[in-house]
């Protein structure tokens, strides 16, 4: 790059224009427009109509049972919120899913598949930092869905005069656990897409990883608390996302579940897994994206 | 249905990794139901995991497989390659649909009898009425993904919202969905021939009727679809 300004004596073509010499934003400011972009991206604003409506259909399903909660909380009355804040990812679960699943690749599969990703590298932009943009994007776009049903409890529940000390303590261990929530998706969702650049194969790939594979460990849970296995049950819960947010949300809200981790040892090692599988997914991203930029 | 058809679209699904994910699912449902029948007792956690199989792999292998089969082409164009062969589009479809719904007993559904036998030896009947049971949905689900595929560029999203949504959420909330949703069909088949299966209660003949008619209608969308296709641009 061309730092200073100065035109280089080796002009092909030189038409005596005036060239910029104004000053230039380095690597931060493009990663800092690349994150703003690809939320919008996310939600499809700045695309076309059609791809905004596949995410704002999942955004409105997303948010229609904390509307009614609101609704049952304003009319009947009740003295605290019929669902948890944290409880509440759980329950949408596949909703959650499916949207991650759906936009990752709008986020890392296109610029791969259709080259456009040499464009981006030609500008003073890393391929790393081109990476930890998008998963901030992807990162920022999932706590949108994930957060705004929280918000709309949390605002309601305030409204309907509840214990301000206690919903505020609850609203942020639900943030906490949202945002662990939200690392390992991205991270997973994202080294999919960015492996897999066909989008409806990163689609189904990403479903299979995050919803069979709870499916699985629910299955191996269930009969491990049948069997009277605890541990194998809480050692199953380590392997998804799902179940590790499962198990972290029965350990320090509700208590209860099936097989929960117990003891601090147990949780300490679920929050870890959780941020150790974002951290690796990510450090794929990164290497993957080198590797691109290398060829 | 045409060889040469069958040949390329069976390429398309099992090259390169795809062939790997779609045998993923299955093996990964054999190998827990293995695992579970040698540290517990016969039959423990038969249910859960059939279920897991049924409501989920199964449908999931459908929609790869038949996404496979008609999605790349139509997502990144090279199926006006193959639209401009003199071969009837119904025949196109047809072709491409036979090779997914092979896929999709032999990955799906087969699975399904596998995991049941594994779990419970003693009782051979009911794994081949979960295997009879999840190839009519497996039928069902591949037709239906192979229409979408052709209606429309979000397919796979389409498909895992009629699966995960339409079936599974609102198939819990409501029970009018079982009328209209494929999985529902193949229970009921699996009913029919192993009374101790769940019994959703559409009855046997609605049931198969009615795979029938979405699967024959589907394939036949599929190939009207593929006989005025527009190509459009990616968005």
């Amino acid at each position: 790059m061309t730092a200073s300004g100065t035109p280089s004596r080796g002009v092909i073509h030189d038409l005596g224009y005036r060239p910029y010499q104004g000053p230039r934003l380095g690597e931060g400011a493009i990663a800092r427009a690349l994150v703003v972009t690809g939320l919008r991206n996310a939600f499809g604003l700045g695309r076309s109509g059609k791809s905004k409506v596949l995410p704002f259909v999942l955004l409105a399903f997303n948010l229609l049972p904390a509307v009614v909660v609101a609704g049952i909380l304003v009319f009947v009355g009740l003295e605290e919120l019929p669902i948890g804040y944290a409880r509440y990812a759980s329950t949408t679960q596949v909703l959650l899913g499916i949207f991650v699943a759906a936009q990752a690749p709008v986020l890392f599969s296109r610029d791969l598949r259709h080259g456009s990703i040499t464009l981006y590298l030609a500008r003073p932009l890393r391929a790393g930092t081109y990476a930890l943009a998008r998963a901030g994007s992807l990162l920022l776009a999932t706590l949108v869905f994930l957060l705004s049903p929280v918000l709309i409890l949390y605002v309601v529940a305030l409204l309907g005069e509840l214990d301000v000390v206690e919903q505020t303590k609850d609203a942020a261990l639900a943030v906490v656990l949202a945002l662990l929530l939200a690392l390992s998706l991205t991270g997973v969702a994202g080294l999919i897409a960015a492996c897999s650049t066909r989008r409806g194969f990163a689609v189904v790939g990403t479903i299979a990883v995050l919803l069979v594979g709870n499916g699985l460990v629910s299955a191996v849970q269930s009969v491990a608390s049948f069997e009277g296995a605890d541990g194998v049950g809480e050692v199953a819960g380590l392997f998804t996302p799902y179940s590790l947010y499962r198990g972290l949300l029965d350990a320090w809200v509700e208590g209860g579940g099936v097989t929960p981790p117990s003891g601090v040892g147990m949780e300490v090692a679920y929050v870890l897994v959780l941020v150790g599988l974002s951290a690796a997914c990510l450090a794929g991203l990164v290497v993957r994206y080198r590797r691109v930029a290398g060829r | 249905m045409n060889p040469t058809l069958v040949r390329l679209a069976s390429h398309a699904l099992l090259g390169r990794r795809r062939g790997l994910v779609l045998l993923a699912v299955p093996v990964v449902l054999v190998l827990l139901s293995v695992m579970m029948r040698l540290l517990t007792s016969e039959g423990v956690g038969q249910e859960a995991v059939l279920n897991l199989g049924y409501t989920l792999a199964l449908p999931l292998v459908a929609l790869l497989a038949a996404s496979a089969v008609l999605g790349p082409e139509v997502d990144d164009g090279s199926i006006v390659h193959l639209l401009a062969k003199p071969v009837n589009r119904h025949v196109v479809a047809f072709s491409k649909f036979v090779v997914a719904w092979t896929a999709a007993l032999v990955l799906g559904a087969l699975p399904l009898t596998l995991c049941s036998f594994v779990m419970d030896a003693s009782d051979p009947e009911q794994a081949l009425a979960w295997g009879v049971g999840g190839a009519v949905a497996a039928t069902a689900y591949t037709g239906l993904f192979m229409a979408l595929a052709a209606l429309t560029r979000h397919a796979v999203v389409v498909g895992l919202l009629v699966v995960l949504l339409w079936e599974g959420l609102l198939g819990n909330l409501f029970t009018g969905v079982r009328w209209v949703s494929l999985g529902t069909w193949g229970r009921d088949v699996a009913h029919a021939l192993d009374e101790a299966l769940y019994d959703p209660g559409v009855g046997l003949g609605y049931a198969l009727g009615a795979a029938a008619v979405l699967a024959t209608g589907a394939v036949w969308l599929a190939g009207d679809r593929l006989r005025s296709f527009t190509l459009r641009g990616d968005e």
